[in-house]
């Protein structure tokens, strides 16, 4: 039996670029989801380690905003770093050492498109995660988020930061062993912002000017109303999104510094 | 709109002018293709043969739209493989050689990924069908065999429908039966006036399916034409164990060979006409009384002539002098 007949490039059907990469991608993204689903460890790390820290909030009086908030702060930085940036980072590290990324790149799939799959389904993972924290930590007496929608949005737009920044560390990681040393200084740029209530306000204020310092403004303010230098909450829902401007365009910073240095020096094969 | 698609189909599937590729710079810069001028005509497989090293990968990189030029111009389909691509790559299917797939997914589920990916996909069962992977549909790539990983690279690479194809040692870890399939395949994409270029240092393999044969050395080509036009340069070749009689060889013109030599202990003749040579010889023996031990005749090969190629080293190479169109060989001689 044959499988070819003469080619009739004419038949082909006109192509739609948008609804092209829309396919593309989601054939890639549903493989990817597979993935991490299949890796119970990556699994456990991207679901489980996330949410402990809700715990901490039963270490305070039921309902007080400063053990609530810094267990919510928590949780999202977690599902930031684990399920959005190591993981990322991670996954084009090893399928780049395994050649996938290569043969992948010998098809139509743009390589925007196969890094955007790589870090979707932590990105999805991080979303789900924000989602269920709202219900889960109102259970366990945290007051309710007064602008959910900004809290939210902050998880969205932070997850997009850390891939872009998992994709910067990615073209200068070796290999999957040396991620564990090379993610150090995007995890230091998150961790510090959370680190920064401890610190004189001169230091303060430039550490909100990184990814992890405006997170945790962003998150403070969305659902508890806290200011940046707030111990109780003062702002309601509607000011919460005016001061939200500054924070969100320090996202959007990074995300488009990160996105730049990644473009021009992304590797796509093992260095031989 | 005319223009465009004349061109597009008039043009050969692929065109190299000039083609050089470096890696690296300054003093540690090494030039891997040294200019290489290349029609692949439409409907024909075409081999490029070449010892380890030979710049073949390197070139056929180029060609895939994986690697920018150095210097040249590099045509495919009559489009611009790198500034085309998205164009290039819907009519084109890519074997690497080596690649991946993650390891955790099935089979079935590679070949689905692979298709969802593709313009013009074919069914995902074809692609299963083709190369026999269905028996192995539900296994996890991890655990495929070599070979079995290279039949569903291989499935990707065709999965497209693809004008045209690029393989780069397509049958390396294939099975004998395998391999058949794979050559099979090949032939009924030329048969479907698909075009087929094949790297390989598989001589058989150039020999079983290619019309035409490249042969590439030290990042240039260095000999192009069928196997019988590549063969016919080549003197046809005698050997017999030197007699230890007293009666001196012929002279080579009294054989009609291009000449005669021995050396340990063992007399080699080179001829273009061979039964010519042969009859003379075998007639000189006869009428001497001499008996030629371990007497061997044979026609030029391919292999002989890969042999004699890769035997020098590539700079030097005496037979390589220069051909016209050939400018690689026009001042870049060390």
């Amino acid at each position: 039996m044959s499988f070819f007949a003469p080619a009739t490039p004419s038949t082909a059907p006109e192509p739609s670029p948008a609804r092209d990469s829309l396919r593309r991608l989601s054939g890639l993204v549903r493989a990817n989801a597979r993935l991490v689903v299949r890796n119970r460890l990556t699994l456990s790390y991207a679901v489980v380690l996330p949410v402990l820290p809700l715990l901490l909030v039963l270490a305070g009086e039921r309902g007080e905003v400063g053990p609530g908030a810094a267990a919510v702060i928590t949780v999202v930085m977690l599902a930031l770093l684990f399920p959005v940036f190591y993981n990322t980072l991670s996954m084009i590290v090893t399928r780049r050492d395994e050649l996938v990324l290569k043969r992948m790149r010998t098809g139509e799939v743009r390589d925007a498109e196969l890094l955007v799959s790589l870090a979707a389904p932590g990105a999805i993972i991080a979303m789900l995660i924000a989602v269920v924290t709202v219900p889960a930590a109102m259970a366990l007496g945290v007051p309710a988020p007064r602008a959910p929608v900004l809290f939210l949005l902050t998880v969205l737009l932070a997850s997009v930061t850390l891939a872009t920044l998992a994709f910067w560390t990615a073209a200068w990681t070796r290999n999957a062993e040396a991620a564990q040393l090379t993610s150090m200084p995007v995890m230091g740029l998150l961790v510090l912002g959370q680190l920064a209530v401890g610190f004189p306000d001169e230091v303060k204020r430039w550490i909100a000017f990184t990814p992890g310092g405006a997170v945790t403004d962003l998150v403070r303010g969305s659902w508890f109303g806290l200011g940046p230098d707030d111990d109780v909450p003062t702002m309601g829902g509607l000011d919460a999104w005016a001061g939200a401007a500054v924070p969100l365009l320090v996202l959007l910073a990074w995300t488009v510094l990160g996105g730049w240095l990644a473009a021009r020096s992304m590797r796509w094969e093992p260095r031989s | 709109m005319t223009t465009t698609s004349r061109t597009t189909d008039d043009s050969p599937a692929v065109r190299l002018r000039g083609l050089r590729r470096t890696y690296g710079t300054g003093e540690s810069a090494f030039e891997a293709v040294r200019g290489v001028d290349l029609d692949v005509a439409r409907g024909s497989v075409v081999a490029l043969l070449g010892t380890n090293g030979a710049g073949k990968t390197s070139l056929l990189e180029v060609v895939e739209g994986l690697a920018p030029a150095s210097a040249g111009s590099v045509e495919v389909l009559g489009l611009d493989p790198v500034a085309d691509r998205a164009k290039v790559r819907r009519r084109t299917g890519v074997l690497l050689q080596r690649s991946g797939f993650a390891a955790d997914l099935t089979v079935r589920e590679t070949l689905e990924l692979w298709a969802a990916t593709l313009s013009n996909p074919r069914p995902v069962s074809d692609g299963l069908a083709m190369l026999d992977l269905a028996g192995r549909a539900d296994t996890r790539v991890g655990a495929l065999s070599g070979g079995e990983q290279r039949r569903l690279d291989l499935s990707c690479t065709l999965l497209g429908d693809p004008e045209l194809v690029l393989l780069d040692e397509p049958s390396t870890g294939l099975d004998p039966e395998s391999r058949q399939r794979l050559w099979d395949l090949v032939r009924e994409l030329r048969d479907a006036g698909r075009t087929v270029v094949l790297c390989t240092h598989h001589l058989e393999e150039a020999e079983a399916l290619a019309d035409r044969i490249a042969i590439m050395h030290g990042g240039r080509i260095v000999r192009d034409g069928t196997a019988a036009q590549i063969t016919a340069e080549r003197p046809s070749r005698v050997q017999f164990a030197t007699p230890v009689s007293a009666e001196p060889l012929p002279a080579p013109e009294a054989l009609g060979a291009r000449h005669v030599h021995a050396e340990h202990g063992t007399t080699t003749v080179e001829t273009d006409d061979l039964q010519v040579t042969l009859g003379a010889l075998l007639g000189w023996a006869t009428r001497h009384g001499v008996r030629l031990e371990r007497l061997d005749a044979r026609t030029a090969s391919l292999e002989s002539v890969f042999l004699d190629i890769a035997r020098h080293p590539a700079d030097d190479d005496p037979r390589t002098g220069p051909r016209p169109g050939d400018r690689a060989l026009e001042g870049t001689a060390r």
